[in-house]
């Protein structure tokens, strides 16, 4: 039982580096935010570019769904290596300006933009899914309502339609944040020291993974009571909904 | 006016002459024929109540006047302008704005409050400044009825009071015509009055109308012309008295059986 503790759950040790994981979780927070909320934007940007109506921009519904689909099939960490040496090549050989193809900008390093990039681009995608059923589940009624009005497409989506739809797939968002939030771990895999990689750095360098038991409890701290409030949302929005509003 | 479309429609159509012209209008889903040839001929200040069994084309055609659906065939003037002559709509926009339309299901906007709901499409399509709709909004609500209720969100309002918003809000853009599809049909029987009072207080102050109900009684009193369809046609149509009290067709005779055995 003494080797179960000292393995898993050394708390001397976890005191001794806790500064380490410590600063690996802080990038952890930056990376999860910074990508979510580009992920959350760009998602919405591909709904509304999916909604589109009318013939002529068939082919834009068309390019989107393509990109929905491929990037819901790539593995994350395939997307993450592709950017990442993809963009260095292309920024060392001239064809795309260094600041674009190395960026390091507001001080993080290249790997964390890569990161960034990497989230948004899948994430994107799965939390378009996502905004799409929320568009798909407003009834037809409300975009007649708002056409009958003469409003245009774009007014009827802006004004009526979106408002609705976020709110009601907030939930499903934010379970997509909790998953993106666990994923950005993959980035490290390109150099980025977050809080799983700083666990590793401290297993290598001692040979104890209470480390990483340290980066779990971190974790915990930010997505259990994330779940919890989807929870709740979800709870509400069906009491709502039984009492027969909309 | 500050009304950034106002002079895009010039021509003013006095009351008793055609605002609204419709020949040959046709709509089908697929195989499925709804509207086969549909002729009307609207004028100011008319009042035309819509009967028909379910699934006659009443609702197709009523959106097919504002070009919510697009009609297959057929041609349709709104005060002497084509709005629609095959292909592609013409003078959209300036439709859509000259007539408001209200739906069984009220469809009022749940994530704004009364007053939003009427001031939303006054700011955006009629350009109208904010203060201007909402000063609009709160007379055009009290005209109904709903001055108390101008805060409240749609979830907290009844049916009955859900309807009025909503003719409230298509009244609130100025309309020529207003268009009403079964709009009592989804309220409880209590609540049917206040909103009929409301439509018949409007035919009263000269609204050019055109309604699709079930309300028999609505219609014998109210309406200049009743029209009867069946099968995506216009079967029947005359004053209230004489389609409504002595029908000339079978068709008709057999529907009004059904509806005022009841
Ligand atoms: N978008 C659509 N696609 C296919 N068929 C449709 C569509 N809209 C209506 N229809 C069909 O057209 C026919 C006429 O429908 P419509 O709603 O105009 O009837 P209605 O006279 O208003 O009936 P009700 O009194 O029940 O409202 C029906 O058979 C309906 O199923
Ligand atoms: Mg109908």
């Amino acid at each position: 039982m003494d080797v179960f503790f000292d393995t898993f759950f050394n708390f001397q040790f976890m005191a001794d580096h806790f500064d380490v994981v410590w600063q690996g979780f802080i990038v952890t927070l930056k990376l999860s935010v910074v990508g979510g909320i580009a992920a959350l934007i760009w998602g919405l940007i591909l709904a509304v570019l999916r909604q589109l109506p009318g013939k002529w921009l068939a082919p834009v519904r068309w390019i989107v769904i393509a990109y929905i689909d491929c990037l819901r099939g790539i593995p994350l960490l395939l997307v993450i290596l592709l950017l990442s040496s993809g963009l260095a090549i292309m920024a060392t050989e001239g064809a795309i300006p260094k600041e674009i193809g190395i960026p390091q900008w507001f001080g993080e390093s290249d790997p964390f933009w890569y990161g960034v990039f990497a989230l948004t681009l899948t994430y994107g995608a799965y939390m378009a899914e996502v905004y799409r059923a929320g568009i798909e589940a407003v009834p037809r009624g409300q975009t007649e309502a708002a056409r009958s009005l003469g409003m245009s497409h774009g007014q009827a989506m802006r004004f009526v339609i979106i408002p609705q739809a976020v709110r009601k797939v907030i939930p499903p968002l934010l379970n997509d944040y909790i998953a993106l939030m666990k994923d950005t771990a993959l980035v490290s895999v390109i150099g980025l020291v977050e809080a799983v990689q700083a666990g590793r750095d401290l297993y290598s360098e001692f040979y104890n993974p209470s480390g990483y038991t340290l980066g779990a409890f971190f974790f915990l701290i930010v997505t259990i009571p994330l779940a919890r409030f989807v929870d709740r949302l979800i709870k509400k929005q069906n009491e709502k909904f039984q009492r027969g509003m909309p | 006016m500050s009304d950034k479309n106002s002079t895009t429609m010039v021509r003013e159509v006095a009351k008793g002459e055609t605002i609204l012209t419709v020949s040959g209008l046709k709509k089908t889903y697929g195989k499925l024929e709804v509207l086969r040839d549909i002729d009307l001929n609207i004028k100011k200040g008319e009042v035309i109540c819509v009967l028909g069994p379910s699934g006659s084309g009443k609702s197709t055609m009523l959106r097919c006047l504002n070009l919510l659906e697009l009609p297959t065939a057929g041609k349709i003037e709104l005060k002497g302008e084509v709005v629609f002559d095959g292909g592609k709509p013409k003078n959209l926009d300036e439709l859509r704005r000259e007539t408001g339309m209200v739906f069984q299901s009220f469809n009022l906007f749940p994530n704004m409050t009364a007053k939003g709901n009427v001031s939303i499409a006054q700011i955006r399509v009629r350009g109208r400044k904010k203060s201007e709709a909402d000063k609009r909004s709160i007379e055009q609500l009290s005209k109904v009825g709903l001055d108390e209720k101008v805060d409240e969100y749609p979830d907290r309002l009844s049916g009955g009071q859900q309807q009025r918003v909503a003719i409230a809000r298509a009244l609130a853009m100025d309309p020529e015509i207003m268009l009403f599809d079964e709009v009592t049909s989804a309220l409880d029987p209590e609540l049917v009055k206040g909103v009929l009072d409301v439509m018949r207080g409007l035919a009263d102050s000269g609204m050019t109308m055109i309604c699709v109900t079930h309300e028999i009684g609505f219609a014998r009193e109210v309406a200049d012309r009743v029209i009867f369809m069946d099968e995506g046609y216009i079967v029947e149509e005359g004053s209230p008295d004489q389609v409504i009290g002595d029908p000339r067709e079978e068709r008709t005779r057999q529907f009004l059986g059904l509806v005022l055995d009841h």
